[in-house]
This record gives C-alpha cells, structure tokens and sequence, in this order.
C-alpha cells in the first residue's frame, strides 16, 4: 500500500513531456489550421497562381461539384432553387459577394453558364476560389 | 465543530496530487478534434465578371476583342491551335504593344474549369486585364 503510494507521482513525472510535445502540436493546430465549412460533395480545387488571397468573409458560398451538383453555403439544392435564394439575397442586401468554389474536373462550359444566370439575378462580379499550385 | 476540525486535520497529509490523466484524455480529444477539423489548403481568389447575357452580346465591342477558346489541350487563338507555351508567347508579345487589348475567352465542351483557371492565370501574368468570358457549347 504505502510503495504504491509513493510509485504513482513518479509515474505520472513522467508523462510530462509527452503532455509537452500534446500541448503544443493542440496550439498549433489551433492557431494554424482554419476551421472551415464541411462541402456536401467533395471538392478538388483547381490550382492557380494568382496572388490575390481568397476573401475572408465567405459570404455566399456556391459549391459546384464534379459531376455538376451544386450547393449554396453547404446545402446542396438545385439550380432553380440555387439562383432563387441567390435573386432573393440581392433583393434584400446591397452587395453580395458571391465566391463559386468549382472543382477542377468540373466542366468550364457549365461553370460560364452558371455564371451566365448569376448575371440574370443581378450579380455581376463573382469570385473564383482556387488553390495554391504545390510548390509556389 | 467535529467536521472542520477533521478536515484542518486532513490537511496537512494531503499527499495525492490531482491525476494529470483526465486533463490528458481532454487534450487528446481537443488534439483530434483540430487535426481532423482544420485544414491547411492556402485559398486565393480570382475575380470574374459574370458573362453579359445573350441578347446583349451584341453590345460587347466584340470586333476588337481576341477570342481564346480553352481547349482540354491547348488553345484555339486567332483562329490557330496552339500550345500552352506559345499561347504564353502570344499574350507577352501583345502586352508589350497593347495592354487594353481585350479577350473574350470561350470554354470548349471538354475543357475542365483548372484550363480555363490556366488560361486566366496566363493572362493574369501577362498583366492583361480586359477579359470577357463568354458561354461555350452551343455558339
């Protein structure tokens, strides 16, 4: 009884530095990653070298999927419904960003024409998301 | 009282130190959590005019526009195929003359958005601004 009593503070020096090393990959993977919205289909990016870094606020979010799905902050729907809640956005707010994260693989003729009928809502400025080329 | 006095006794053996393992445990779920949850992509932007709609084309100056049309390879400018390269070529040779030269850039049928983000990349570091996307397919 008593010489388990005296083992256990030992024990636990010794998880100090593995408690360190936790710590401190828990801070930075809190201060370097960025916690972001999860894409109801998955989405590769395509790569660019433009410089201008993406803008903070995502305020309207168009996700278009490989395969053409679309989505509007996060929640898949259709087109209709897509340019409706969009046409209702502009109606209600003065400006709206809209930022159209389209996948690599995805067909540029669909992504001009989705673009064409942002243009019948009202939108004229859109902004495409890309990613860094690897190794730029 | 018989209880406080218990417990100043109990004091001064207090041996035990708080366990470290649950705050272990909480970090390491906190640890996982983050891992999983943040990501580490380094997003840029590129900002695009919407295409004007179809009955105004005709309002573009269309006449002193170049079309580009982004091909799965390649692309098609002043009517000739070219490669990436020489696409490259082309636009540094017309910047140098014309920096308000504009482009009218048209999608092919099979061409993934990444080309038409390499077309507009290539433009970009040309410093060649003027660019009007036009829908592909059917015109």
């Amino acid at each position: 009884m008593k010489l388990q009593r005296a083992r256990q503070p030992i024990r636990e020096d010794g998880l100090l530095p593995l408690i360190n090393i936790v710590f401190l990959l828990l801070i930075f993977f809190m201060v370097v990653g960025r916690l972001s919205a999860v894409d109801p289909f998955p989405i590769d990016p395509p790569a660019s070298s433009s410089h201008a870094p993406a803008p903070a606020d995502q305020d309207s979010l168009v996700a278009l999927g490989p395969q053409g799905r679309l989505a509007l902050d996060g929640i898949e729907m259709t087109e209709e419904d897509l340019l409706s809640a969009l046409a209702d956005r502009v109606g209600r707010r003065e400006s709206v960003q809209v930022h159209i994260k389209a996948d690599g693989a995805a067909d540029a003729v669909m992504l001009v024409a989705l673009m064409e009928r942002l243009r019948q809502t009202g939108l004229t400025e859109v902004t495409l998301l890309a990613v860094t080329k690897a190794g730029l | 009282m018989p209880g406080t006095t218990d417990f100043s006794l109990s004091r001064p053996q207090r041996k035990t130190v708080i366990s470290l393992t649950p705050l272990i445990d909480v970090v390491f779920i906190l640890l996982v959590f983050f891992m999983l949850a943040s990501s580490f992509l380094d997003w840029r932007s590129i900002q695009l005019s919407t295409p004007v709609l179809g009955d105004q084309a005709a309002a573009v100056p269309s006449e002193t526009a170049r079309l580009i049309e982004v091909r799965a390879t390649g692309v098609v400018f002043d009517g000739a195929v070219l490669t990436d390269a020489a696409l490259q070529e082309r636009l540094s040779d017309i910047a140098s003359t014309d920096l308000d030269q504009a482009f009218t850039i048209r999608p092919a049928l099979d061409a993934p958005v990444q080309r038409l983000v390499f077309v507009l990349d290539q433009l970009q570091a040309a410093a060649l601004t003027q660019i009007t996307l036009i829908p592909g397919g059917a015109r």
